[in-house]
Formats: structure tokens, C-alpha cells, sequence
């Protein structure tokens, strides 16, 4: 997922580099588990987050598996799930498995598998929707940035998708003011007696829709493929597709029976990925400037760990600690990461060394690790200028160059 | 381009391969209206100043605190004495509200609120919304911010009104105090500052890193101006400009002082940032400096989007909010500015007025503050009424927010029009 350098300087040309990124035969490394909490009470410990975290932004740094680590990151921030609410770190832990089982695989599999998973069902209400209080909080934001997208449906519609959602709980075990429920703890099941059996339409469709039928319908129109496809394309080309362009791919995706690589590869083989006119056309994220960072700079031990406290704290800071999006919409993107608050505070990531870190002697080599090929004269005069690597490490990173992708 | 060091034949094809290798646009957000526009807008005219000091400001301030969400508008003005409050809230029907006029009380935990109601400093404001509300998040909150419903524009109000008033000439005019920029403040010829805490504009570099002043001297001098695909990183540059120099400025505002801290990863880190008391706090020290700015706006109080467990979450947002305004409003107060400053409350829409059996649902209209010292205290707008619900049980809209927008920019003696279009006025609810 980002400028791993030794793969750059060893990869031929745009086609070997593109066939290289797409690569999964590489096996997949075997992630860490968070043990299951006896019960609510300790299962809130933050803390537990923190070595996961660590780990998810190692493979980031070093997967070779790229497309995937891409992929893990898009689904996370596109089925946006807070810890805030959750308070779980097991249960964001086990998205996250999810997500990452899932993510070079099958859309309608992963958006079925995702709306059962125990964290959404919480963050998004799914647990206290019931026939008789039904909660519209999931089946309005499943439309509007899961699939559809604003526009496409309607206000009735949102009340007919919340009805096919009841009957989901998690059980919680020692959550104050839950019942006791017949599913293992930390799982979710469905309660035929919470659910709405009553007749639904939705989108036109009539029927008694429960959460698999009414994700079908949703996966049956077309804006649902459109907008993914044109989300994903946003995410690798840099750019919003045009028009035709995002009608074309959507196509593809529904013809692939929403497969996630023929999607991706028909992206990539868009003229638009490879033109130099995408190039720099978009702000450059906290987590690719963190990972750009330890890419070009490894830390010195690994028994640091890829992400220690000090880093985490300038992660908030920029508002980019994983599984602690600002709300369902995702992450911040965009130019919104330009302001004065997002520039001066790129230097915060340099904590991630404990200690003052090994820095290439040479201005060409510092540039050279962090891919940096198209740099102004002026920041090349400003670095040349500073006697001190570290410093120049630090300039680097909060540079207008690395500061867009 | 010629290669550098090691990496010979960085040609454009090499350049170009970069853009897998590299993970361009890891990050794919959904699109919230309104923040999908160029922060920097037009490039800079060339030789523009930029930075440039402004003398030192008498002028007034609007605090703009957003409750996001969607405020509970019937557990905040509670229409006790209607009698079908506790048939519609059977388990959230609040017992003591702090009394009004013998039909509505404030929640009970809005104490020191209700004793500058008493004092006449607080208008409170009922059935605030606009026509045709779509009960979603991210597009109503896209609605407030732009301040255009229905065909939400590129620029934030607030951010039309620093085009409008101080360009690029002053990015300490609009301060966002929160975790990052507010949309509600993207300009297309100005910028606003956004700071989490008292420690403004300062990095929080490690110790290994000496000479934190110099380099950020240095930080100024990087890029040139580059145009054609280098335009956003132009952009890039002159904000980094701009931004070291609002640095030393908005330090000077913040009285020196700071909270940066060291902490490690803690519960703060996941609990969504500062409480309220703390983000009122840089408030107060940013309102009470040499050069206040026109807007303070101030983000990330909590989440009022209490679809379940309300009969908890409410109560400590209501007092969070509480001893946050009370610090704002008593640190103002003791400075002697305290009739330079209005504070206005905002939230996306209200909530259902029958609960769904532990919260609420996305509602309607909102009830909201306006307050200080040159507020003629009292209700306005339609008061709560539950047998005037709409179709789909909320309370019906009133008073369109940007009346209260246009109110604002009265106090800060702009023409309404000039900002929000044609058909909106001021309030009469300054003295």
C-alpha cells in the first residue's frame, strides 16, 4: 500500500509494476487474534486495539501482497465502524478479519457478511431494531454510502429496508440491561420473534424482505455497482471517473457478479491510471504519509513495533486512528486534509521513532526512498541546505511534494 | 526528468508506474457534500501578500457550537406540561426540568443555562430546520454547513463569508476548534485555521528532533510555484505559507499556554477527542486574546445521535455541554468582552418525538441557543407543540436555520443576502 522503494527500483516498467501490485500468490500472513472477553465489562479494555493496529500497519509497510493492503484499507473506510460506540475491541477485531477475508473477494459476500457482523449491528443499531421500534439508522445508511448512493431511493424506501433488517441481536454477555441469548458470546443471530414479517417493497420489489432479500435488491440496481466502482476508481486513479467511464465499470462489476480484482483490473487498465494527469491529484492520507514514512525509513527494531503510543497520538491528532473514523461517511479525504492543522501536524508523525532514526546520507537517496522523482528546486535547495539528515527527514515528510499522490 | 542517485531511468513511465507501487488514494471516503472542493479555490493573483497582520481587532465574535448528530430538541426545551409527552417518551420523560414559563423547562442538567435564562441572556430558539428535510446525517449536516439545502454548493457559509470579509489575508479569522477543518468554513478565497487544543498550530515533535523553530522556518521555504499537474501542490505550498506564519500569531492568541500532551494511547484517543469543557476553554483564551476572531466554531462535543441508550447519553452530554458554555461564558464574562460575543447553537435536525423504545430516531426540528449578554433572553420560533407533529411523528420546521445564520452575520455587520441569498433576515432577538 505504499512506496515500498525495493520493489520500485526493482520493477521494470508500468506493466511489470501493475501485473507486480496485482500479485496474490504470495501467502497471506496469519494476523493476531484478540482473545474473547469473559464479558462486557473487561471486553472494553481500549488498550487491546493497540498491538492489532500495530500489526495492520506493518502489513501496510511490508505486505507483498499489495492490492490486497489497498483493498483492506477501501472496505475499511468504506463500511466506516467506530470503536467509539462499539467500545469492543474484539468485536472490531473481528470486522477486521472480516474485511480482510473478504477483500480481494466478493462484494455482495462481504456487504451480506458485514451486515450481520456483531460491530456493525452495533454501531449502526441493528440490535435495537425490532418490528415494533424499528431502527432506521443501518437501512438508511446501507443506501446511501454502502451501496446506492443519495439519490437513488427514497424515504419510504429507507422505512422498508429498516423493517427487512429487524431481528438482529448480538449477544453482549454481562451488558447491562440485555437478556440472555441462545447464540455463543460475541456472535450474532436472528430472532424470529424481533423481526418484521409483515410485506415490504422496496425499490419496487414487493415481498417479505428479510436482510438477505433486501441486500439483493440493493445489489440488483444498477447505481449500487456504479458507485462502488466509481469509489474504487477515485481510490487507485486519484480522480473522479467521468460519466461513461463509471457507467462502463459498473458494468463490469455486475458482470463479474461483484468480484472485487475484475473490477480492480479494469480500473488499472483504464488509460486514466497510468496518464501523469492523475498524478498528484490528490491528497496524500496521515496513514500513507505514516506507512511512506517507515517505508522509507524502517524503524531501527522491530521489537518497537511499527506503531508505538507516540505515533498513535499524532494519529488522532490528524484525525486517522484506525477503527476511529469521525463517522460513517469514512475518513477525511481530499483537499480537506490541505489545512493548516493536517500540514503542521505531518511532522507529529516522526514520532514514530523512539529514538533518532538512520537517515540516507544524501539528499537523492532520502528522496530516492520515498519515491519523490518530481521535486521542486526550491525544497531541493531548502534540503540541501540542512546539514542535519533527521531535519531533512522532516522536512520530507511535511513537504508540498509528499504531501499529494 | 533525470534520475537521482541510485534510480536511474526515472522516466515518465517509471513516474508513472509509481502510481501503484506507491498506494495512491489509499483513502476513499464517502463524498460529503461541500468538502469535495478545491480548500485553496482560486490560486493566489501573483504577488498577492499573504500573512499580512491585522491591526489589533474591537470587533465581535460568533461562537458556533455544533451538537452533531442530531439534538434531541424535546429532551433539551422539554414540553413538560404537554400531555402527550410521556405517552410518546414513556421511558425518557425527564422529571425536573428547570422551568420556564410553566409549559417547557430546560433539561435538568443545562443548570448553569438556566440561570442566565432567569438573567435574561439566553433566547431560545424552536422548530428550527428547513422544508423537506431528508433526515440523513450527512446531508443535512452538508445542508447547515453550506447553508444552500437542496442544491448544496462548493463552499461553506462561513467560508463565503471569510471570501467575503478577509481572503486569504487572515486565516486566524475563522478557527475551528475540533479534531480538523469544518466544511461549514471552507472558503474559495479564504482559509480557516482548525487547532484540537491549546497547543494551536505548534507539531509535537520528538525530543530527538532539535531546533523545532528553525525547521518550520525552513517548512515555509519548500516548492515552487508549478503549475499544470503540480497545481495542487502549489495549492500545498502556499497554505504551508500562510500556516507558519498564523503559527506565532495564534500562539500569541493562545496566551503561550498549552495542553499539549504526551499521554499514550489512552481512553482519550478513542473517546473522540477533547470534552467540552476543554474545547471551550481554547474558545474563551481565542475570544479574550489581543485579535479575536470573528468566528469560533467549535466541533466534536459528543454524539447526540442517541438511537439507543438515550436515558444514559443524554444526561452527560446535557451536562457537558453545560460546564462547557458556563466555562466559555464566565471566562468572557470576567474579561470584559462578554458584549462582544453571541454563542449559537446547531445541530443537523431534532429526533423523533416518539422513542423507539431506548432512544430516538432522526427527527425533524431542532430547538437551539442563542446567547450573551446583548441577547433579549426568552422563547422564539413555534413552541413545542406534540399535537403538531408531522406525517412521520417529528416536529414540523418553523424557523429556517438560516434566519439564525442571518442573524449571526447582522452581529458581525455583514449583509445576510450577500451570503445566504435572498429571503432570509435577522432575528429579533438582539438588543
Amino acid at each position: 500500500m505504499g512506496p515500498q522503494p525495493d520493489l520500485v527500483a526493482g520493477t521494470r516498467d508500468a506493466d511489470a509494476g501493475v501485473a507486480r501490485a496485482l500479485d496474490l500468490t504470495a501467502p497471506a500472513a496469519v494476523p493476531p487474534t484478540i482473545d474473547p472477553p469473559v464479558d462486557y465489562d473487561t471486553g472494553r479494555e481500549l488498550a487491546q486495539i493497540a498491538p492489532p493496529i500495530a500489526w495492520w500497519i506493518g502489513q501496510m509497510q511490508q505486505s507483498p501482497r499489495l492490492v490486497e493492503e489497498r483493498l483492506v484499507w477501501f472496505w475499511h473506510d468504506h463500511f466506516a465502524t467506530g470503536l467509539q460506540k462499539v467500545r469492543v475491541p474484539y468485536l472490531m477485531w473481528q470486522q477486521h478479519l472480516l474485511v480482510r477475508q473478504h477483500a480481494t473477494g466478493n462484494f455482495a459476500t462481504l456487504l451480506k457478511a458485514i451486515s450481520r457482523d456483531p460491530a456493525m449491528l452495533v454501531y449502526l443499531d441493528g440490535v435495537s431494531s425490532t418490528a415494533r421500534d424499528r431502527n432506521e439508522n443501518f437501512g438508511r445508511e446501507v443506501m446511501e454510502l454502502f451501496t446506492l448512493g443519495r439519490g437513488n431511493y427514497g424515504e419510504q424506501d429507507v422505512v422498508e429496508a429498516a423493517r427487512s433488517f429487524t431481528g438482529w441481536v448480538v449477544n453482549l454477555p454481562g451488558r447491562p440491561g440485555t437478556r440472555a441469548l441462545p447464540n455463543p458470546a460475541w456472535t450474532s443471530t436472528f430472532i424470529p420473534a424481533r423481526f418484521d414479517a409483515g410485506t415490504k417493497t422496496l425499490l419496487g420489489t414487493t415481498g417479505n424482505l428479510d436482510m438477505d432479500g433486501a441486500l439483493d435488491v440493493l445489489l440488483g440496481q444498477d447505481a449500487t455497482a456504479i458507485q462502488i466502482a466509481s469509489k474504487l476508481y477515485w481510490a487507485l486513479v486519484g480522480t473522479r471517473p467521468p460519466d461513461k467511464t463509471a457507467t462502463r465499470l459498473g458494468r463490469v462489476f455486475r458482470d463479474a457478479g461483484y468480484e472485487v480484482m475484475p473490477l480492480v483490473e479494469a480500473i488499472v487498465a483504464d488509460p486514466a491510471f497510468l496518464a501523469d494527469a492523475a498524478v498528484g491529484a490528490k491528497a496524500r492520507s496521515p496513514i500513507e504519509k505514516l506507512v511512506g514514512l517507515i517505508q522509507a525509513v524502517p524503524l531501527a527494531s522491530a521489537a518497537v513495533g511499527p506503531v508505538g503510543p507516540r505515533a498513535g497520538n499524532a494519529l488522532r491528532t490528524l484525525g486517522y486512528v484506525p477503527f476511529v473514523p469521525p463517522n460513517v461517511a469514512g475518513f477525511p479525504e481530499g483537499t480537506g486534509l490541505l489545512g493548516p492543522h493536517q500540514l503542521v501536524h505531518a511532522f507529529d508523525l516522526l514520532s514514530v521513532y523512539p529514538s533518532r532514526p538512520t537517515v540516507p546520507a544524501t539528499v537523492a537517496a532520502l528522496l530516492e526512498r520515498f519515491a519523490l522523482v518530481d521535486v521542486s528546486d526550491r525544497t531541493r535547495t531548502v534540503l540541501a541546505r540542512e546539514d542535519d539528515p533527521a531535519r531533512r527527514l522532516a522536512l520530507v515528510l511535511a513537504s508540498p511534494e509528499f504531501a499529494v499522490v | 526528468m533525470n534520475g537521482d542517485g541510485g534510480l536511474p531511468r526515472l522516466d515518465e513511465v517509471a513516474y508513472s508506474r509509481r502510481r501503484f507501487l506507491t498506494g495512491a488514494g489509499v483513502v476513499a471516503g464517502a463524498v460529503v457534500a461541500g468538502r469535495v472542493v478545491d480548500v485553496w479555490g482560486r490560486p493566489l493573483a501573483a504577488g498577492a501578500t499573504v500573512g499580512r497582520a491585522r491591526p489589533p481587532a474591537k470587533g465581535r465574535t460568533v461562537v458556533f457550537v455544533e451538537l452533531a448528530g442530531g439534538n434531541d430538541a424535546i429532551d433539551t426545551v422539554i414540553p413538560y406540561a404537554d400531555p402527550a409527552y410521556r405517552t410518546l417518551r414513556p421511558t425518557l420523560a425527564v422529571d425536573a426540568p428547570i422551568d420556564l414559563d410553566g409549559a417547557a423547562g430546560l433539561h435538568p442538567n443545562l443548570t448553569t443555562l438556566g440561570v442566565r435564562y432567569r438573567a435574561g441572556q439566553v433566547a431560545v430558539v424552536e422548530g428550527v430546520g428547513y422544508p423537506d428535510n431528508d433526515l440523513s446525517h450527512f446531508a443535512s449536516l452538508a445542508n447547515w454547513w453550506t447553508a444552500q439545502p437542496g442544491a448544496p454548493g462548493t463552499t461553506g457559509w462561513l467560508g463565503r463569508y471569510l471570501d467575503a470579509t478577509v481572503g486569504f489575508d487572515d486565516p486566524l479569522a475563522g478557527v475551528v476548534v475540533g479534531p480538523g477543518p469544518s466544511p461549514a468554513l471552507l472558503g474559495a478565497r479564504s482559509f480557516a485555521t482548525s487547532i484540537s487544543d491549546a497547543s494551536g498550530l505548534r507539531p509535537r515533535t520528538p525530543s530527538w528532533l532539535t531546533g523545532a523553530d528553525d525547521l518550520l522556518d525552513r517548512w515555509a521555504r519548500m516548492g515552487d510555484a508549478r503549475a499544470g499537474r503540480h497545481l495542487l501542490e502549489d495549492q500545498v505550498r502556499r497554505a504551508i505559507a500562510l500556516t507558519a506564519e498564523a503559527r506565532g500569531d495564534l500562539d500569541r492568541m493562545l496566551d503561550g499556554s498549552t495542553t499539549a500532551d504526551d499521554t499514550t494511547v489512552d481512553q482519550r484517543a478513542y473517546a473522540g477527542g477533547s470534552t467540552a469543557v476543554e474545547a471551550f476553554d481554547v474558545a474563551a483564551r481565542l475570544v479574550t486574546s489581543h485579535r479575536p476572531p470573528k468566528v469560533v466554531y467549535v466541533t466534536n462535543l459528543g454524539d447526540y445521535d442517541t438511537h439507543q441508550g438515550q436515558a444514559q447519553r443524554r444526561p452527560a452530554l446535557m451536562a457537558d455541554l453545560d460546564a462547557g458554555l458556563d466555562r466559555f461564558l464566565t471566562i468572557v464574562e470576567a474579561a470584559g468582552v462578554a458584549d462582544k460575543v453571541i454563542v449559537m447553537t446547531l445541530s443537523e435536525f431534532g429526533r423523533r418525538a416518539h422513542e423507539n423504545g431506548s432512544g430516538t430516531d432522526h427527527g425533524n426540528a431542532g430547538s437551539h441557543f442563542v446567547i450573551g449578554t446583548k441577547v433579549k433572553g426568552g422563547r422564539y420560533g413555534q413552541p413545542t407543540s406534540l399535537a403538531n407533529l408531522d406525517s412521520r411523528g417529528n416536529l414540523p420546521f418553523a424557523v429556517d436555520f438560516r434566519d439564525l445564520y442571518a442573524t449571526a452575520l447582522g452581529w458581525l455587520d455583514t449583509d445576510p443576502e450577500s451570503i445566504l441569498g435572498k429571503g432570509f433576515h435577522p432575528q429579533a432577538i438582539l438588543a
